[in-house]
């Protein structure tokens, strides 16, 4: 049975009108979520075992619940930011969730405002999401025509805003605490943790930033239950999530999948397999910030959060799955991601603002074959010393395409260098000249 | 960015202000938020669509307007890459080259694209101003690679002949409409 | 309070501190660039990350992390060893080799980490980012934006302290570069401090600009004497040449700031405006002679028309000598403090740090004479000099006749001062008096605070502490006060006057101690609120 939660109506021309939408069952979701409590709206997604899919992954009910109680507020509001920053590479998926279907997660930001005690809601577009805050802007005026925005929303006293915000062409923005730091009208840097958004967000005040599928999940999961929901999946991973699938495959797309479907599957079938006379060489399976798989790996991984993580020590993230043919040339690929992050880098933090400029820098001239094995000594320690010493998680997604990169495809790297004899993958790290 | 240009006088707008219009919108924006500040990115897009780029002039009106020392609202506006700090051509082609377009031939697009047009490497324009190149990153595209925006358009599924309708679509003053039928209506979640 | 743990040893911090404060309470330095104490935290410089053994995840930054029961850090580690060479090589990678010709050579963050905490061989084959340098954005500051190690400080400062906010980080990436608004300046009157908190280079003070290798300046302890706020500062001096001053860090007076306007008085230590040598009837003579042309005019005439006035620009200890001399010498002369500043004093006053009163010593020398009774005010010596009934005039480091836009009205001065002005013309006896920086001595800030002098370099030409003067001049008229030295001045001042009980040289220490607030509404003559519009009226003339 192949899943329909999310891209149910993803067929039907015209959805994105709420007319059409809810003849097709939209908007039927939040009058039964406002009958309940909103603590029982949050036990509901909470049961559901529905995890972000921004990237992060982490329990969505159980993030709800780290806001505090109104009591221990100091009169502080709390704010619903839904995150749609999209910008990973290799992601696309909330943009045609936005696109094709922007009620249901309009509506899922509202059921989520209603559990969470929201009274407002900012939808925050990436800058180049122009087009498709038109969309959004139009849906949201339509659900507020009909009474499922704004004040006193079908009775029930929840009083509900709903405004779309838009960026201006950050990839860092993406970052929670980034998105609140630009929303509030700052440069997109991430704040430092403590304090939590939970607690301390925008303007100081509680803040649930949660990605556009978590909501879309949300709506459907209201409408049909935690235990439905848990028919799809697997244990630790329920539900369905989209995959962005893009590379080297003959159908790339949006794809919904039930979580645990063999990656092998995904690709063969969803995406209609590689080209003709081609071999699979490598995958990237959550955006590029996650560690690239071997296509061993690939055969045994199943697209869930903990399988790829077992098997190949990598990450579902965002559902971005690249796929790279033998075609490919491994060392260009990295350097074009160290490109894309040496010039994401918001500059705050000093591993990151030097680092990331330094490895792509280095790269450039493994790619042009002016490097040494030394350079990929040095290049695989700047990773390492940008890992898990930076502000926000930008610094290990830069790291990360490097660390496995040179550690799965050695061979394409060492091959590209002068070989000096001083350093093979195997005694990388101890080669490392200086800062050791 | 930011400090002193050697000598060559940056062009600016001359010192700006809002139509009665404007300021009604400035007003809903501000409006949406609990605090003045965060109406700074709305005001900076309603800025670059009404003069264009955003000058020092239009920086200082921004200023005024928000209440923040000029300096502030540059420094802001210096960080996200589609506020424009600097005139350009009409059409301005924003090509994504990171990786899944580029797996699927986006430097072929751009080096199409640079011929094509007689792209000046220096400026990326090409020679009659009208059209500026860019390489951007990611767009949310990768399904649809390679591909390029425009305004606030995308152009998906590029080919040079592709490549070569929207162009005469612009150069003739009637860009093609998107977004474009094959564009929105590529797989997803067909399985046969 | 709680209980933390640093490499294993416990200490006991007040409540609220972060881990860098707490480690420096056991001697402990983590280093940092971007933590200030008196700055909001940014934690981006990633110098100060400490690995975590109990009460958290770490690896993670000292700065932000408060210290609470139960958390132990380690600063020991191999791997913070490691994590500090990374930073600086980090740090290091763009930044120019300017060394050579960077004021900050000396009292460098990167030098002096690179020397504690780096020492390794540099890999980087690959070009640096440019940036613009050498940029004159104000008065008193020069940019070098390629210096600049983003640490946001200077940004912090404007936006919390001065909330002028000029100085911003643009762009991102590995070109975030520091600087202000194209054709702005920065017009605050705290622009040494940028230089002060900028831990490198780029940020540098005009007026030092390749004046001195700080490694040749020897720093003293002093309060500047530009207004009654008196700002702790260090006097950086060589070989009796004093190059500038910096500002001491005092969080009951002026945090870790001073004004521009303070901090150019440097110069003026031994500038041409000051008196060097004693003079008789406008001829220079030896500090004796004039000594005893002093004693001759003061017992010349009725001692009921000797006026005594008092000086704000005085030191406590000068005051009390002349309180000495006053009860024991001349108990018949007429005691006066000239409210107001001198001519040609800055009219510019904030609510930061800048008081309107640009006299040092307004509260001591208010309580010292205070002790005698019977002050008067500055219209009182206008109406007694005019009116005739003062004929001799003791005046101690005041230009009462610049104030009081007077003429002598024919009264005879003994000047006892240290600067060029109206009353030093028409006196007829000048004891030249040292600089605030050329003596030990105590000056009484605004809020009562006592405060230390040290001497830093020796008095110009012939000028001595105006302590020492009265004492000579006590000495003279038989009944000397036994002021050896300025610790000794002070112990009789704690012992002479009952707002100083109990003070001395020692309990002042670095930071200075408060005279009990009972002793500073001690002045009835002159409610405090008159006194500062009238000086606010002065300032803007």
């Amino acid at each position: 049975m192949e899943p329909r939660i999310l891209t149910a109506r993803w067929n039907v021309p015209d959805v994105h009108n709420i007319d059409t939408a809810m003849r097709h069952g939209a908007w039927r979701a939040l009058p039964m979520a406002l009958k309940r409590a909103p603590a029982d709206v949050t036990n509901e997604v909470k049961n559901s075992g529905l995890r972000g899919r921004g990237g992060a992954g982490f329990p969505t009910g159980m993030k709800w619940t780290f806001v505090p109680p109104v009591e221990k507020r100091g009169g502080k509001p709390v704010y619903l930011v839904c995150n749609a920053d999209e910008s990973e590479p290799g992601t696309f998926k909330d943009r045609y969730l936005m696109w094709k279907d922007p009620h249901m997660f309009v509506e899922g930001c509202v059921i989520s405002a209603y559990a969470t005690g929201a009274e407002r809601v900012y939808i925050y577009l990436r800058g180049e999401f122009a087009f498709i805050q038109r969309r959004v802007d139009a849906a949201i005026a339509q659900a507020r025509a009909k009474g499922f925005i704004g004040k006193n929303i079908l009775g029930s006293g929840a009083n509900i805003e709903v405004y779309t915000h838009l960026g201006a062409g950050a990839y860092i923005c993406g970052e929670e605490t980034a998105l609140l730091s630009s929303l509030e009208g700052g440069r997109g840097q991430p704040k430092l943790k403590p304090p939590f958004p939970a607690v301390e967000g925008a303007w100081r005040c509680p803040t649930i930033v949660n990605n556009v599928e978590t909501m879309a999940a949300v709506t459907w999961i209201l409408e049909h239950g935690a235990a439905e929901y848990r028919k799809f999946g697997t244990e630790k991973s329920p539900g369905t999530k989209l995959f962005s699938c893009s590379g080297h495959i003959r159908k790339p797309g949006v794809y919904e999948v039930a979580l645990g479907y063999p990656m092998t599957s995904l690709i063969e079938n969803e995406c209609g397999g590689l080209y003709p006379g081609r071999t699979l060489k490598a995958v990237i399976p959550g955006g590029s910030s996650v560690p690239i798989m071997t296509p061993e790996e690939v055969s045994k991984s199943t697209m869930d959060y903990e399988s790829i993580n077992t098997v190949a020590g990598s990450y579902l993230g965002s559902g971005g799955l690249i796929v790279m043919d033998d075609t490919t040339d491994l060392v260009d690929s990295l350097t074009n991601l160290l490109r894309f992050y040496a010039h994401e880098s918001c500059g705050q933090c000093t591993p990151c603002r030097e680092g990331c400029g330094w490895m792509f820098k280095v790269l450039q001239r493994v790619k042009s074959g002016e490097a040494t094995d030394l350079d990929l000594a040095t290049l695989k320690d700047l990773a390492d010393n940008i890992f898990g010493r930076t502000i926000c998680f930008f610094g290990p997604s830069a790291a990360m395409p490097v660390q496995s990169f040179l550690k799965k495809f050695p061979d394409e790297f060492f091959g590209r260098v002068h070989r000096t004899g001083q350093v093979s993958y195997a005694n990388i790290g101890a080669a490392a000249p200086a800062a050791r | 960015m930011g400090s002193h240009s050697k000598g060559v006088p940056a062009p600016d707008h001359g010192p700006v202000d809002w139509s009665a219009e404007d300021k009604v919108k400035i007003d809903e924006i501000f409006q949406r938020y609990p605090e003045r500040r965060a109406g700074l990115l709305p005001v900076l897009w309603l800025a670059q669509q009404k003069w264009g780029w955003l000058s020092e002039s239009v920086i200082r009106r921004v200023g005024l307007t928000l209440g923040l020392p000029p300096s502030d609202v540059l420094a802001v506006a210096s960080f996200y890459t589609m506020f424009k700090k600097e005139p350009t051509g009409r059409y301005v082609l924003q090509v994504c080259h990171t990786l899944s377009c580029a797996l699927r031939g986006a430097d072929q697009i751009v080096s199409y694209l640079e011929g094509k047009l007689q792209i000046d490497p220096h400026t990326g324009h090409s020679p009659d101003g009208m059209f500026k190149l860019e390489r951007v990153e990611c767009l949310a595209s990768c399904g649809s690679a390679p591909m390029m925006q425009v305004d606030e358009h995308f152009y998906e599924l590029l080919t040079p002949q592709k490549i070569d309708e929207i162009l005469d679509g612009f150069k003739s003053g009637r860009p093609l409409p998107t977004p474009r039928p094959e564009a929105d209506q590529w797989t997803w979640n067909r399985v046969s | 309070m709680p209980t933390v743990k640093i490499n294993g040893q416990e200490v006991v911090v007040p409540d609220g501190v972060n881990m860098i404060e707490a480690a420096a309470q056991l001697g402990v330095e983590i280093p940092h660039y971007c933590y200030h104490p008196h700055l909001s935290i940014a934690g981006n410089c990633r110098m100060c990350l400490v690995d975590i053994e109990a009460g958290g995840r770490g690896p993670d930054i000292a700065c932000n992390m408060k210290a609470r029961d139960g958390l132990a850090i380690r600063t020991d580690t191999a791997q913070v060893k490691q994590m500090r060479k990374s930073v600086m090589e980090f740090l290091l990678a763009n930044h120019p080799l300017d060394c050579p010709i960077c004021d900050q050579a000396g009292e460098c963050r990167l030098q002096d980490y690179y020397m504690d905490y780096g020492q390794y061989e540099s890999r980087l084959v690959d070009a640096k980012v440019a940036k613009p340098k050498r940029q004159d954005i104000g008065d008193h500051i020069v940019l070098d934006s390629e210096r600049c190690v983003a640490c946001s400080r200077c940004v912090r400062f404007g936006d919390e302290v001065t909330k002028t906010g000029e100085l911003r980080l643009f762009n991102r990436t590995d070109h975030t570069e520091i600087g202000i608004f194209p054709g702005e300046r920065l017009k605050h009157q705290y622009q040494g401090v940028l230089a002060d908190i900028c831990p490198v280079g780029a940020l540098t003070n005009k007026d030092f600009r390749f004046a001195k290798r700080v490694w040749y300046l020897k720093e003293t302890e002093s309060v500047c004497n530009g207004c009654a706020t008196g700002c702790n500062i260090f006097v950086c001096h060589e070989n009796g040449g004093v190059f500038r001053y910096l500002p001491r860090r005092n969080d009951a007076v002026n945090k870790s700031w001073m004004c521009d306007v303070g901090r150019a008085d440097y110069a003026e230590v031994n500038s041409t405006r000051r008196m060097a040598r004693a003079q008789v009837g406008g001829k220079p003579v030896t500090v004796d002679a004039a000594v005893q042309a002093a004693l001759n005019l003061l017992r010349s005439g009725d001692p009921a028309q000797v006026a005594v006035v008092f000086g704000a620009q005085a030191t406590n200890e000068a005051n009390f000598g002349l309180l000495r001399i006053v009860q024991d010498l001349l108990p018949r002369a007429s005691i006066y403090i000239c409210e107001g500043n001198n001519p040609g004093a800055s009219a510019y006053h904030d609510q930061l740090l800048v008081s309107p009163d640009k006299n040092p010593n307004s509260v001591g020398a208010r309580v010292i004479a205070a002790t005698k009774g019977d002050v008067g005010s500055r219209s009182d010596l206008i109406a007694g000099l005019k009116g005739g009934s003062i004929k001799v005039l003791l005046v101690l480091e005041d230009d009462v006749l610049g104030r009081l836009k007077l003429d002598s009205q024919g009264a005879r001065i003994v000047y006892v001062g240290a600067w060029r002005n109206d009353t030093a013309a028409a006196a007829e006896v000048v004891l030249p008096a040292a600089h605030s920086v050329e003596q030990d001595g105590s000056f009484t800030n605004a809020d009562g605070r006592a405060q230390r002098l040290r001497r830093s370099v020796l008095p110009l030409g012939d000028s001595l502490p105006a302590w020492q003067l009265l004492d000579k001049l006590a000495a003279a008229m038989g009944r000397p006060l036994g002021f050896s030295m300025g610790a000794v001045a002070f112990k009789r001042l704690a012992e002479g006057v009952p707002a100083f009980a109990g003070l001395s040289y020692q309990s002042l220490g670095g930071g200075g101690a408060a005279l009990p607030k009972s002793a500073l509404s001690d002045s009835e003559t002159f409610p405090t609120e008159a006194v500062t519009t009238q000086m606010r009226l002065n300032a803007s003339v």
